[in-house]
């Protein structure tokens, strides 16, 4: 690499890292410094208070519930997410009149606001007027209405399927952008080889993929992690707490009780979850990627 | 590619120049002229209306323009846009409009002007105590009441005549009656009784009238808070056989908000529903299906005790940082006048915080009922009058909904919440 | 050898079916639900509407100064989208072909970043938004849904550029490009798909976003359609006809945007990579 090079390598990179550092910068710090007080605004409490929000973190069940309620959410959602993104991306590679079209379908979910996202599906959930149960009862599946958001068990896989059915075109998307790249004379070559389309899924698409694989899973848990808009306005993090995820309890903490302190200290600690998720997946899937990408 | 770059570029600029091109309604450095800014959520009713209340209020006030901001009408959102704002000392809005249960909160921050003089005894008497007692904060009011919310009892006139009852006293007779007139009806589709269980705030306005009618209080003589009484577990295990053991309450109203059950009853799906005042006038309205057949009554109580019902509403309050609060006193007082106040009523079907307007001739002929309502406003009771109200409703939601879904016994859940309470307390500044 | 497989075709079409009932059906749902009168809205059956009106349509943009709501959204979604690309690709850019140390550290922060739940940061946001004069402007959501998106298409298009063979460049290089000119005509159009990809999810998700422009907008002057459609129902009252015509009308641009992406990314990608 030529010192030319080095030089406009920082020019290139340098406006990215100016808008992340201007904007992201002190409202993130501002949090964490957040995490170490002791805050409540309202009876103006300002105290410096060190790892004491941590501690009490640790001990506080309500916390570990939700992280519990997290990570299932999480697993379940970006697991099956995954999976149908790459089916679909599978489905989609070959051109087929009406393509284009499909492409557009698959995209939708994506497209439309998570509040409303989650307003259709309470709609679609709903006991008495919801499709979902009509349809159900009407093909005789189940002889009555399903509580859907009102059961212990259902209510967090209601609110998978809606996150999952949101999210695959996430997937979807960068797989089939992903598909595109693979040039063609791989799958000719393999074929004429005598590759079944088992063999080339396995050995050449899936290898192929795995950066965006990698780049989805990446950012699929972060976001599947931090949730809140559409679990809070699907169920508010009922019954019982079983579908409050971490960023639900950070958001009752910070705005409804008003503990700006401890809040914080519940999204750093999301984060420090997400950075650890991270770390492994790297570790596990990206080394000679990671090594590839930072050289 | 590049061709593509420009057209975009150029429909870009072209939409920007357009829109950026609007001037926003400013009043800009006309001497004299302030503007006071009204935040608040969504008013019912037409648009419309409500903005030709606030043009008279123009008219009669010259030299003052109102700028309304319509906040989302979800209360959460409308509770965290004012934190923020008023934490970061905003000076963008002069009127707000608090739930009943923030003022307390707002007032201990010091977000929220001393209205006091606005409102001297005599004044004070014309009010409901209820929401009276909820903006009193140490001995200052801070808030004007708007408008009022107090608990019912919603029921079908048409089932009930059909089967000779009269609307129930005490929940067992509720129970009673559901069972018979379900029975007699034999519709799958038919409901008993509809309330709010779902783990949210309306979930603790719902069990405190349980507990209430009891006998029973959260809040012990001394003004402590005792969560694990007996009759909190009476009034938990009762809720939770309604749906279980009578099978008088369908499942899902574990998920039911204000909403969901208006609908169910509004559809002809439910005998009986408990919900706010607003739901009346939607049931009233041309195309409903249960119109004419709704009656309302004060919510049933326990042998032995009185009904019980818990106290909502809207009150008005200055930002402690606007810049005019004079004028913004004056939208208060025009909006809570008397006048406005039967205006509202009639126009919109907010129910009037005054108590004389409950005899008011235009009112009760347009709305004969209200005189029903007057008792239950006149006794409705708030939620713990305390800063620390909303921890508490943090952390009993999810206990009390435990109850319902059958996590929790009445008196694990009770046992945990008191613990939890006391918890809270521990930390308390104050103590 | 051809395999004419009756059956795999009937396979692939009752997969392409499945797919797009799943995803589309709710949204069918919804459109009907946005065309049905009051009275029908919750009765079922019918499914269908017996009696379709346009009114919930009507009623919202009667309320609210709907079509200035929705350009807002497409000048503050646009101009993120062409923020991230262009600054973005310069960085990723960058990341790929350049040698420089602290790589790994900048796309380690840039991820960081991103890893930040949102409500943490909306309280500091407000102060720095507030200071800067920039509250009810279309500025303060455009920074801040740059700044957020930012890491997404540093990590999507580095992903993309580090597929194409170094010795492109190299060669690029050797024939007299400058690093700008090897960038602009060999790089860019053959990572076009991962462009689009990169494009249509910072477009979507500045069009959705909804924290940052509740907290950042006041009045219709910079409000964007997801606050636009949350001030819809009444303090009880939930219009699920007018959420859902709403809802119809939000979302009908950015497919139309995203037919018109998708299709000319694809031309180019042929037209630039038969040569093979």
């Amino acid at each position: 690499m030529r010192p030319a090079d080095r030089y406009l390598g920082y020019l290139l990179i340098s406006p990215a890292l100016l808008v992340l550092a201007a904007i992201a910068l002190f409202p993130i710090l501002a949090a964490v410094g957040l995490s170490l007080q002791r805050r409540l605004p309202i009876f103006h409490i300002a105290a410096f208070v060190g790892l004491e929000n941590y501690r009490f973190l640790m001990a506080d069940p309500r916390f570990w519930n939700s992280l519990g309620n997290t990570v299932y959410f999480t697993a379940v959602s970006v697991a099956l997410e995954l999976m149908l993104g790459l089916g679909i991306a599978l489905l989609l590679d070959r051109p087929f009149s009406g393509r284009g079209w499909m492409r557009a379908i698959i995209l939708i979910p994506w497209a439309i606001p998570t509040v409303v996202t989650a307003r259709m599906w309470e709609w679609l959930y709903n006991v008495e007027f919801g499709l979902l149960n009509h349809l159900l009862m009407a093909t005789g599946f189940v002889t009555e209405s399903v509580n859907w958001l009102g059961s212990p068990f259902w209510a967090i896989h209601s609110a998978i399927l809606m996150d999952v059915w949101k999210t695959t075109p996430f997937a979807a998307i960068l797989l089939m952008a992903g598909m595109q790249t693979i040039p063609r004379e791989l799958y000719l070559a393999a074929r004429v080889d005598g590759a079944g389309p088992w063999a080339i899924f396995w050995h050449i698409t899936l290898p192929s993929l795995k950066p965006l694989i990698l780049v989805v899973l990446l950012f699929r848990t972060l976001d599947a992690f931090r949730v809140f808009d559409a679990i809070y306005v699907l169920t508010g993090g009922g019954p019982a707490n079983t579908t409050e995820t971490i960023s639900v309890y950070a958001y009752k903490v910070l705005f409804q009780t008003l503990q700006f302190g401890y809040g914080s200290t519940l999204a750093v600690m999301t984060f420090a979850c997400v950075a650890f998720i991270s770390l492994i997946y790297l570790k596990l899937l990206g080394r000679d990627y990671w090594r590839r990408l930072v050289q | 590619m590049i061709q593509i770059f420009n057209k975009t570029l150029l429909v870009l600029g072209a939409a920007w120049f357009l829109l950026g091109c609007s001037t926003p309604d400013e009043v800009k450095g006309k001497a004299g002229v302030v503007k006071v800014v009204f935040k608040h959520g969504k008013i019912a009713g037409s648009p419309g209306s409500f903005r030709s209340l606030l043009k008279r209020f123009e008219e009669e006030n010259p030299g003052i323009i109102v700028k309304d901001e319509t906040l989302p009408s979800s209360t959460d959102q409308q509770h965290q846009f004012y934190v923020i704002s008023l934490e970061g000392r905003s000076a963008e809005f002069d009127v707000l409009s608090m739930d009943v249960i923030w003022v307390q909160e707002f007032a201990r921050a010091g977000w929220i002007r001393d209205l006091s003089h606005l409102l001297p005894p005599e004044e004070r008497e014309q009010f409901f105590p209820g929401p009276i007692g909820a903006v009193i904060f140490e001995g200052t009011i801070y808030a004007v009441p708007w408008y009022i919310d107090a608990g019912l009892l919603y029921y079908r006139k048409d089932l009930l005549d059909k089967y000779n009852f009269d609307p129930p006293r005490i929940w067992e007779d509720l129970v009673v009656i559901s069972k018979t007139i379900l029975k007699g009806e034999g519709d799958p589709n038919l409901r008993g009784f509809v309330w709010q269980g779902k783990q949210y705030e309306g979930l603790i306005c719902n069990v405190l009238e349980y507990i209430w009618s009891a006998g029973g209080d959260v809040l012990n003589k001394d003004g402590k808070v005792n969560l694990d009484s007996d009759q909190a577990q009476v009034a938990l295990a009762f809720m939770r056989d309604l749906i279980v053991r009578y099978g008088v309450s369908p499942q899902m109203v574990t998920t039911a908000d204000e909403e969901a059950t208006r609908r169910i009853f509004g559809e002809g799906r439910a005998i009986f529903l408990r919900n706010w005042p607003y739901a009346w006038n939607l049931f009233d309205r041309e195309g409903s299906k249960v119109r004419g057949k709704v009656g309302v009554a004060p919510l049933p109580s326990f042998p032995g005790f009185s009904s019980a019902a818990t106290l909502g509403g809207w009150q008005l309050g200055i930002n402690r940082y606007s810049r005019h609060p004079k004028e913004a006193e004056a939208l208060i007082q025009f909006l809570t006048s008397p006048e406005i106040q039967r205006w509202m009523a009639l126009e919109i079907g907010y129910k009037p915080t005054r108590k004389a307007l409950y005899q008011d001739e235009r009112l009760l002929a347009a709305q004969p009922f209200i005189t029903g309502l007057y008792g239950v406003f006149l006794s409705a009771r708030p939620r713990p009058v305390s800063p620390y109200y909303l921890m508490f409703s943090q952390m009993m939601q999810p206990e009390f909904s435990a109850v319902l879904v059958g996590l929790k016994s009445p008196e694990k859940a009770l046992q945990d919440a008191q613990l939890q309470m006391d918890h809270i307390l521990s930390g308390r500044p104050e103590a | 050898m051809k395999r004419a497989d009756p059956l795999k075709k009937a396979g692939f079409l009752f997969l392409l079916l499945s797919t797009a009932i799943f995803f589309l059906g709710p949204v069918v749902w919804q459109f009907m639900t946005s065309i049905k009168p009051d009275t029908e809205l919750t009765a079922l059956p019918p499914i269908f509407p017996t009696n379709p009106t346009l009114g919930h349509y009507v009623a919202v943009f009667r309320d609210q100064p709907f079509f200035r709501i929705m350009g807002n959204s497409l000048i503050v979604a646009s101009m993120t989208t062409l923020f991230c690309l262009v600054i973005g690709s310069l960085g990723a850019f960058a990341l790929a072909w350049m040698g420089f140390r602290g790589k790994g550290a900048i796309l380690g922060i840039a991820l960081a970043i991103s890893m930040f739940p949102p409500i943490a940061t909306v309280s500091p946001l407000y102060l720095i938004i507030r200071a800067l004069g920039l509250r009810d402007t279309w500025w303060a959501l455009m920074a801040t849904h740059t700044t957020f998106a930012l890491p997404l298409t540093l990590w999507i298009l580095t992903s993309f550029f580090r597929e194409i063979p170094g010795e492109l460049y190299k060669a690029a290089q050797m024939d007299g490009c400058s690093p700008l000119q090897a960038f602009y005509r060999i790089l860019l159009p053959l990572s076009a798909p991962g462009l689009g990809a990169a494009a249509i999810l910072v477009f979507i998700f500045s069009w959705n976003e909804f924290l940052f422009a509740l907290t950042f907008t006041t009045t219709e002057v910079s409000r964007t359609i997801p606050v636009g459609i949350a001030l819809f129902p009444g303090l009880h009252e939930i219009p699920y006809g007018e959420i859902a015509a709403a809802s119809m009308i939000a979302t009908l641009p950015v497919i139309l945007l995203v037919l018109f992406f998708q299709r000319r990314i694809v031309e180019g990608l042929t037209a630039g990579a038969v040569k093979g």
